[in-house]
């Protein structure tokens, strides 16, 4: 029994993945200038393999860091505070910084990490995310990089996690409701996608 | 700079990017066949084994989740065994789990050894260490590596991870700085 058993539909195969991140590095790369080295920030966990792919393929110097979050006791806040659990190394006062996501849906979290180091007087404070599910969202958030609009399904692979597992899925894909059913129990059991972590 | 180009601080490639891609791969079947049935937890160290443990976790076959940890040195002193601050610890509890630390590079082994004794007091199932780099030559700890890269001289080595003052850490390849760079430090 093979993990991909567990999926019932291939969203993004792998190819289509790394072609639309080899763009967005191009991308990313043309925009800032060639000696401002950006600050790439991966929100943990989800995007690791987003952003060892992405960063790659940026070929301005660039430098990247980590935050990771949890939720408050008493589930996820509705208004996206979140606990820090790991904040930046790097003082980005006056620094380019690039937020990079694997996944914005209601995009609470997203607007309260803006809010959060925008008080820090970056030079510029920027959105990149692999993956946008507008049909979920509440928090008006600028993305300026998009990898992919992807319909309201729950979706795994890639970095994308279901009760911690199927992170390594070369591509995006939606579970069976079997394989929710075994890990989450009932698939209200499942808050959104920029769940913590 | 572009990747095709190599930095003017760097001196030479130690390893190309199909190298290392190879050596991932074969680290990953390795730990697939060892741990054929089980589940395991991989345990990346930031910043630098980020690049590292992505491109294991994508060839391994076996059941895994991730975690991380995010440590610092309290700084180098003649006295120091190398214990570290955890800045991040586990979110995962560990006890009765197979955990393999995964480490961009081992020099002295101080740092691995800590975290080594530091994990196994949580009474894991089993605790192996898979290290992509290791320099012998600067050991001062007797340290087994379950899971081992490369052996490297000792230089200051940059790319895949690893960085010199965040410099260079996206490169695709490790390379080794020429020794004005850091000597003059």
């Amino acid at each position: 029994m093979s993990m991909h058993d567990d999926v019932s539909q291939i969203l993004i195969d792998s190819p289509s993945l790394q072609a639309r991140i080899r763009q967005l590095g191009a991308q990313i790369s043309a925009d800032y200038p060639p000696d401002s080295r950006p600050l790439l920030v991966c929100i943990l966990k989800g995007a690791y393999m987003f952003l060892s792919d992405l960063t790659k393929e940026v070929t301005i110097p660039h430098k990247v860091d980590f935050m990771a979050t949890s939720a408050y006791g008493g589930g996820l806040d509705s208004r996206g505070v979140v606990r820090l659990v790991l904040d930046l190394e790097t003082n980005i006062r006056g620094r380019h910084v690039l937020l990079v996501e694997d996944i914005v849906d209601h995009g609470a979290t997203i607007n309260y990490l803006l809010r959060l180091l925008s008080t820090r007087n970056p030079a510029s404070l920027r959105v990149c995310t692999l993956l946008n599910k507008p049909a979920r969202r509440e928090f008006d958030v600028p993305l300026d990089y998009i990898g992919f609009e992807i319909p309201d399904h729950f979706v795994i692979g890639y970095g994308l996690d279901i009760d911690e597992m199927y992170r390594n899925l070369p591509y995006i894909g939606v579970p069976t409701s079997e394989l929710i059913e075994r890990l989450i129990g009932h698939q209200g059991g499942i808050d959104g996608d920029d769940k913590p972590g | 700079m572009n990747h095709e180009t190599v930095p003017a601080d760097v001196d030479e490639i130690l390893i190309s990017q199909e190298s290392v891609r190879d050596v991932v791969r074969q680290m990953a079947a390795r730990i697939s066949q060892d741990y054929q049935g089980e589940k395991i937890l991989l345990v990346g160290i930031l910043k630098g084994a980020f690049i590292f443990l992505a491109d294991l976790s994508r060839y391994l076959t076996v059941e895994h989740q991730i975690d991380f940890m995010s440590l610092s040195s309290y700084g180098a002193t003649a006295t120091t065994a190398g214990e570290v601050r955890i800045i991040m610890d586990l979110r995962t509890y560990i006890r009765g789990k197979h955990v393999i630390v995964v480490e961009d590079i081992v020099d002295t082994g101080y740092t691995l050894r800590y975290l080594q004794q530091l994990l196994e007091a949580r009474e894991p199932a089993s605790l192996r260490t898979c290290v992509l780099l290791s320099k012998p030559d600067r050991r001062q700890v007797d340290l087994s590596i379950d899971y081992l890269g490369f052996e490297i001289p000792d230089r200051w080595v940059v790319g895949y991870g690893l960085d010199y003052a965040e410099r260079h850490r996206t490169l695709p390849y490790i390379a080794a700085l020429k020794p004005e760079v850091y000597q003059e430090d």
